[in-house]
This record gives structure tokens, C-alpha cells and sequence, in this order.
């Protein structure tokens, strides 16, 4: 009676029919789950804070926006004439003190410089280090543990602002070994 | 009415509920108990009878309702003529849900007993709570720390109105103490501004306001560096009445003789500093000297670990049998992840929308959200369960078994692409809150939440409910890496002040939660109150020791 690429479009009909009511019976069910979920939620009052969280968020698009406005006066980018005791300050800090490690008198603002040389430490120094086990490079940690310091697991591909170059803060460990 | 659990309140039930508990006690609930299968999820559903129908219509789509008296399933259209037609055939349960239905006031109804049945089965795989010992050290030690912040100026007429002459004489002292310039000693923001905010947090303030007067706090040289003491040396100096910019010069060559990898000119990474600052003041105990570090691991009481050392909890569950294997850690901190930001979404006009204009942005809340999510943990992880020798894969979550007094936020803005070996900041905005409640993030949360958040006393509860935080201090980073810089704004009674190396100044509030945090300073609320005190208490300890 029918042609065969008639009953092959029948099938096909009919099979779309039938995916698409299979369809919406799994879609309703997911969201009638989501509904009865949120609904335990809210009776239960696990949300209980969500005015404060919602009232916090307002807070902040609208600080956005007045910031963002070219009329705001609120923080002038560090162009402060003067700070909350009516002092200025040079750029470079002026202050004159003497090292610690040398005795000789060094001006605040060049300290840092002056003390990588005095310590003899930079890149091409480098002290002796006790590196603690491979453990704490392979654990996959997310926090911060304690007591020994480790940046971001290797795995992940993160790494510290570092001295203008990569790799320049190397992973410093107390040498100790991991909580259990 | 409140249950036990602070948690959340046991809903009071509706007068049909009641009644049905009244006329059949919980047998019901019990011999529907073979029939419940909770999944690992935390969905539960009724199993085991043959493929439900409605007794009224035949049909099996949609949600199906079995009555709780009589057995019969209805679906939704004809509920209500089963509740006419039986004699106070109300109370049903979803049968593709596990949740009680009360068809006469048309809506879904929770009770204790029988969602305790429904979470039995799963309950007994649960985690002991191993650190029940160490919770009550650390409750004692806040209690005890809370009687010492009441200074008794109330019972002192004459402080008292030292105190107020002070802020007669010097117009410049109605700011609060402990404001302070510190001078950038070459690329040292990354220092001082984390210096800005650890020396704000109240129970280290606390802390070095006791120490003020101690011998071992002038360091001898030679000796190795006692970080805490030169804390101590920068915070009173932070709390003289010398308003001129300090150089924490003696800071940063002992922070430099205590970590000599980090020991270099150069801009660092200020959370980087804070972790080494936090772990030196760990090595060195109270008494100055070198602890090893292998003995009183779990038992340190140092002013690091107290004030700032949470427990982090990583929950590890095998998606086969649901057996879940715990382990915590100490932490000082948490590094949150951003959500990776590369999306560009194509708007109704096909044009490409910028990731800074669309709809959603990124919040605090979603970073602490996406760090508790449980996550799939790849085939490649070669993954055993130690309990059903699956292999099929684990599901592992992060959560806060115990919350510290002070919590540190770090947003982890730089991230290296590896091929290139450049550094990449996302220098997206993250909003974040002032007030802050950390209640979805603890274990017991995740833990109800892996149990359908149904009405039953965990064992594994927190029994410390201070979950509440206020901002005092927000560490900003800007620019690029290499020669960006470090600012930050802290929080003193309401007002807000910028700390940019020697500069002070106020600033609004907008201004901050405009701003590009890197690094969140919370305290737990109930210590705030009492922070207005500690600033008069360093002022007088200051004026009785320049005086004496």
C-alpha cells in the first residue's frame, strides 16, 4: 500500500514523536525535582540568608555604577594631596636609617636594593635548602597547609607573581613533614 | 519550633500531618522502610512495587502519589478524589521523591521521623568526627579571649578621662590608633600591605598588645629572627602617637634571614608573604625558641594557629558503594579559584558581548560555591575504593570542618600558561560581600546536603555556630604582574581607609566594593563588638609605657 520511503518517513514520524514525549517526561521530572528540592530548602530555612546575600550583591552593582561614573570624587587614584594627617610624601621614601646587617646609613627608598647586595643574596646566591618530600608537591592541596609552605600543586598550571622572571620564588619548605 | 540542630528549624506540621501522626505513630513510615532507595545523590525513592499506576486513571506519567493509609497511587488529577473518597486519606508520599504530600492543603510536608528512616540505610557510612578533642580546646581558648577584651575602662574613672583628653589636645587623634604609613623600602607593597592587614586582625592585635611588655620582644642579632617579635616591633610602632611613615626595614631583613628563597629585590606576591609570615610566627613559639616542628603538630597553640588556622575537610566517595574516605587539613587560609572567564556570548544581534558586560559576573559566593562542589575525579586518578573495589571513579568535595577566627580569602588572580612560562592575571571584578555567613561551606552542610538536606542529627554537626563574618580588611592588587601594586583599605568602626605605602587616606565605601580584591580579611562577628575597646586599650598601654 505505501511506498517504501513513505513508511520509512511514517517511522521516522513516529519516532520522533515518541523521543520528544520521552523527552518531556525526563524534562518535567528534572523540574519537579529542582522544585521539591528548593521547596525543603526554603521550608527547612537553609536559605535563610539570602535577603542579606541578595541585599549585599545590590550593594555592590550599585557602588559599581557611582564609581564608575566619571563624576565620582570618592578615591582620587592616588593623587591625594595630602593623607589623614595633612602629610605628604615624596615618591621614593626619604628617610634615612642605618642597615642592620652592614651599619651603614641608607635611605628608606633604596633599602631593599641595598640590602639584596649587603646580604649577598638574589639570584646568584642562593642558600642551601631542605626541599621535604615529593608529598607536598603532589598532593593536590587547595588550602594552604601548615606548617609547610607549598604554592599551588604543580598539576594545576599556577604560579606565584615572581621577580620579573618565572621561576624566581622557588617553593621554600621547612623541611618538615605533612600532617597525617 | 527549633530542633536541635541550629541548622535549620524543624517546620511545624500541618494539622492533617499531625493527626495522621497521631492516629498511626511512625509504623507506617517503618514499613515503607524496605521500599526506600536512597541514592547516592541524595534523592531517595520508593521501589519495589510494580510499576506505579493511578488507580483512578491508569495513567504513569507524571508525578505519582501513594497514599500513606491505603496504598493506592494516584497521580496529581485525581489526588483529590481519593482524599473525598477515603475517610481522611490525606497524607501520601512522591513516590518518584520520597516526600510527604498532604493532599488536603495541596503542598509538600517535611517530618523528622520519617526522613530519618529515609537516611538510615546511607547514615552508618558517615565519618566519625575525629577532631571533637580539639574543638573544645579551641572553644575554651576563644571564651577565655573574650574575657580578656573587656578592659575594665568603665572601672577606671581616670582612664577614662585620660582618654578623652587625649582626643582634646590633638585633633589629629579623633582617627583611630594604629593608623600608619609604612614606607616601600624598593617594591616592598606586597609587604606592607599585607602588614596593613594582618596587624588589624582583632586576636592578633589582642595578642601583641599583652606582648607589649615583654623582655624577649628586642631581638638579638645573631640569633635567628623572631618573626613574631618583629611583628610586634611594627605593631606598636603602628600605635605610636608618631604619625610620620614607618620603614619596616627590620621586618623585611628578618622575613629575608627567615626565608631565603623569597629573599631577593624584587615584587613579590603578597600572599605568598602572608604564608611565610604566618608559618614563621608557627616555628617560633611563645617562648622564642625554635620549636621542632614534628612534636605538638595538632596541639600548637601559637597566636598563627589560633587566630588564623582553619580545618579543611576533603571528602573522597566512591561512586559504586558511596563509601567515603576523609582526611582533614590544617590551612591558614583558602585559595579560591575565578571562574574562567573566556566565554564571550553571541547576543541576540550575533555580536560578540564582552565578558565584562554580560549578565553574569563573577561573586564571592560562586568561588566559595565551585570550591565545595562535588567534582568527578577522572579515570585517570586509578581510583580503588578501598570498600567495594570499584573502580568506576570517585566523587571528591571540599568543605570547612572548622572555621577559623580569622578568615583569609585569597582569590587566585595569576596563573601561569605553561607553554609560554608567562604569568596571566585575571583582572576580572569579583563582588564580595561585607557580611558574610560561611554555613553552606562547612562539612555538616555538604554532608546534608549528600543526604538530601533531610531533618536528622548528624553526628559529624559543628557544634560551633559562629558562622558569621564582618570584613575588616581587603588586600587590592593592580596592574599587571611585574610592576603592578599593592593597596589596601581597612575597615575601622564603619569607615573605610586607603593604605598605599606611606599614604593614608579615607576613603568610601563604594570605593571598595569597587575594587579588585586579591586577598579578603573576614572576622568572626562576635569579636567586632569588641574591637572599638581594643583601640583604647593599645592607646592607654602605649601612653602608660612612653610615660614609665
Amino acid at each position: 500500500m505505501f511506498g517504501q520511503s513513505q513508511t520509512s518517513l511514517l517511522l521516522f514520524g513516529l519516532c520522533l514523536k515518541l523521543s520528544s514525549h520521552f523527552f518531556e517526561d525526563l524534562l518535567d521530572s528534572i523540574i519537579v525535582d529542582v522544585a521539591s528540592e528548593c521547596h525543603r530548602i526554603a521550608r527547612l530555612g537553609l536559605d535563610h540568608n539570602l535577603d542579606e546575600e541578595e541585599e549585599e550583591l545590590r550593594l555592590s552593582a550599585e557602588a559599581r555604577a557611582r564609581v564608575a561614573d566619571p563624576s565620582y570624587s570618592g578615591e582620587t587614584n592616588g593623587k591625594y594631596v595630602v593623607d589623614i594627617f595633612g602629610q605628604t610624601h615624596p615618591s621614593v621614601a626619604n628617610e634615612i636609617f642605618e642597615c642592620m646587617n652592614c651599619g651603614r646609613s641608607v635611605m628608606a627608598g633604596k633599602f631593599a636594593p641595598h640590602l639584596e647586595k649587603c646580604m649577598g643574596k638574589g639570584r646568584k646566591a642562593r642558600l642551601k635548602m631542605t626541599r621535604s618530600s615529593t608529598a607536598a608537591q603532589s598532593r593536590h592541596s587547595r588550602g594552604s597547609p601548615v606548617p609547610a609552605y607549598s604554592p599551588y600543586s604543580n598539576s594545576t598550571s599556577t604560579n606565584r607573581l615572581a621577580n620579573g622572571s618565572v621561576g624566581a620564588g622557588e617553593p621554600y619548605s621547612n623541611g618538615t613533614s605533612e600532617e597525617p | 519550633m527549633r530542633a536541635r540542630t541550629s541548622l535549620y528549624s524543624n517546620p511545624k506540621p500541618c494539622k492533617h500531618l499531625s493527626d495522621y501522626k497521631l492516629r498511626y505513630g511512625t509504623t507506617p513510615f517503618e514499613n515503607l522502610h524496605e521500599f526506600i532507595k536512597a541514592g547516592l545523590n541524595g534523592r531517595a525513592r520508593i521501589e519495589g512495587i510494580e510499576v506505579p499506576r493511578c488507580s483512578s486513571c491508569n495513567g504513569y506519567r507524571g508525578r505519582l502519589y501513594m497514599c500513606l493509609i491505603c496504598s493506592a497511587v494516584s497521580c496529581l488529577n485525581h489526588l483529590g478524589l481519593h482524599t473525598q473518597s477515603g475517610d481522611r486519606h490525606d497524607i501520601a508520599v512522591d513516590v518518584e521523591r520520597a516526600e510527604l504530600y498532604c493532599c488536603s492543603c495541596g503542598d509538600q510536608v517535611y517530618d523528622s521521623e520519617f526522613d530519618g528512616i529515609v537516611v538510615s540505610e546511607r547514615v552508618r557510612d558517615l565519618p566519625e568526627d575525629k577532631n571533637g578533642g580539639f574543638e573544645g580546646v579551641e572553644e575554651r581558648t576563644s571564651k577565655r579571649r573574650k574575657l580578656k577584651l573587656d578592659p575594665g575602662i568603665e572601672d577606671d574613672p581616670k582612664k577614662a578621662r585620660t582618654m578623652m583628653s587625649l582626643g582634646d589636645h590633638k585633633e589629629k587623634s579623633c582617627y583611630p590608633s594604629g593608623l600608619r604609613g609604612l614606607n616601600n623600602l624598593g617594591f616592598t607593597c606586597f609587604m606592607n600591605s599585607v602588614l596593613q592587614a594582618l596587624l588589624r586582625a582583632p586576636p592578633l592585635s589582642n595578642f601583641l598588645i599583652d606582648r607589649h611588655n615583654h623582655d624577649k620582644y628586642r631581638n638579638k642579632s645573631g640569633k635567628n629572627p623572631c618573626l613574631l617579635c618583629e611583628i610586634g616591633t611594627v605593631f606598636h610602632a603602628m600605635h605610636s602617637t608618631d604619625h610620620t611613615p614607618y620603614s619596616p626595614a627590620r621586618m623585611l631583613y628578618s622575613w629575608w634571614r627567615h626565608t631565603p628563597s623569597l629573599a631577593s629585590f624584587g615584587e613579590k606576591d603578597a600572599h605568598e608573604f602572608f604564608i611565610s609570615v604566618l608559618n614563621g610566627i608557627h616555628d617560633f613559639s611563645d617562648k622564642g625558641q625554635e620549636r621542632n616542628d614534628s612534636e605538638d603538630k595538632g596541639n600548637c597553640q601559637c597566636i598563627a594557629r589560633k587566630a588564623f588556622s582553619g580545618l579543611l575537610r576533603s571528602d573522597v566517595m566512591c561512586i559504586t558503594c558511596g563509601f567515603t574516605s576523609t582526611t582533614d587539613e590544617p590551612c591558614f587560609d583558602i585559595s579560591l579559584d575565578m571562574p574562567t572567564s573566556n566565554l564571550s556570548f553571541k547576543g541576540v544581534t550575533n555580536k560578540s558581548v564582552e565578558p565584562n558586560e554580560r549578565t553574569c559576573s563573577s561573586t564571592l559566593f560562586g568561588c566559595l560555591e565551585m570550591y565545595t562542589r562535588p567534582e568527578r575525579m577522572g579515570s585517570d586518578q586509578n581510583f580503588h575504593c578501598q570498600n567495594c573495589r570499584g573502580t568506576s571513579g570517585s566523587l571528591k568535595q571540599m568543605s570547612i570542618k572548622r572555621l577559623p577566627l580569622v578568615l583569609c580569602l585569597h582569590i587566585k588572580r595569576f596563573s601561569q600558561c605553561l607553554s609560554r612560562r608567562i604569568i596571566l592575571k585575571n583582572g576580572q571584578y569579583l563582588q564580595f560581600p561585607f557580611s558574610l555567613d560561611m554555613t553552606a561551606y562547612l562539612s555538616s552542610s555538604t554532608v546534608r546536603n549528600r543526604f538530601g538536606n533531610r531533618i536528622f542529627a548528624f553526628k559529624c554537626l559543628n557544634s560551633d555556630s559562629s558562622v558569621a563574618y564582618e570584613i575588616f580588611a581587603v588586600v587590592c592588587h593592580s596592574g599587571i604582574l611585574q610592576t603592578g601594586h599593592y593597596v589596601t583599605y581597612l575597615r575601622v568602626k564603619d569607615q573605610w581607609y586607603k593604605c598605599d605605602d606611606p599614604w593614608i587616606n579615607e576613603v568610601d565605601e563604594e570605593t571598595v566594593r569597587a575594587s579588585q580584591t586579591y586577598m579578603l580579611f573576614y572576622v568572626q562577628r562576635r569579636l567586632v563588638i569588641n574591637f572599638q575597646r581594643v583601640s583604647t586599650r593599645i592607646a592607654s598601654a602605649v601612653k602608660q609605657s612612653s610615660k614609665g
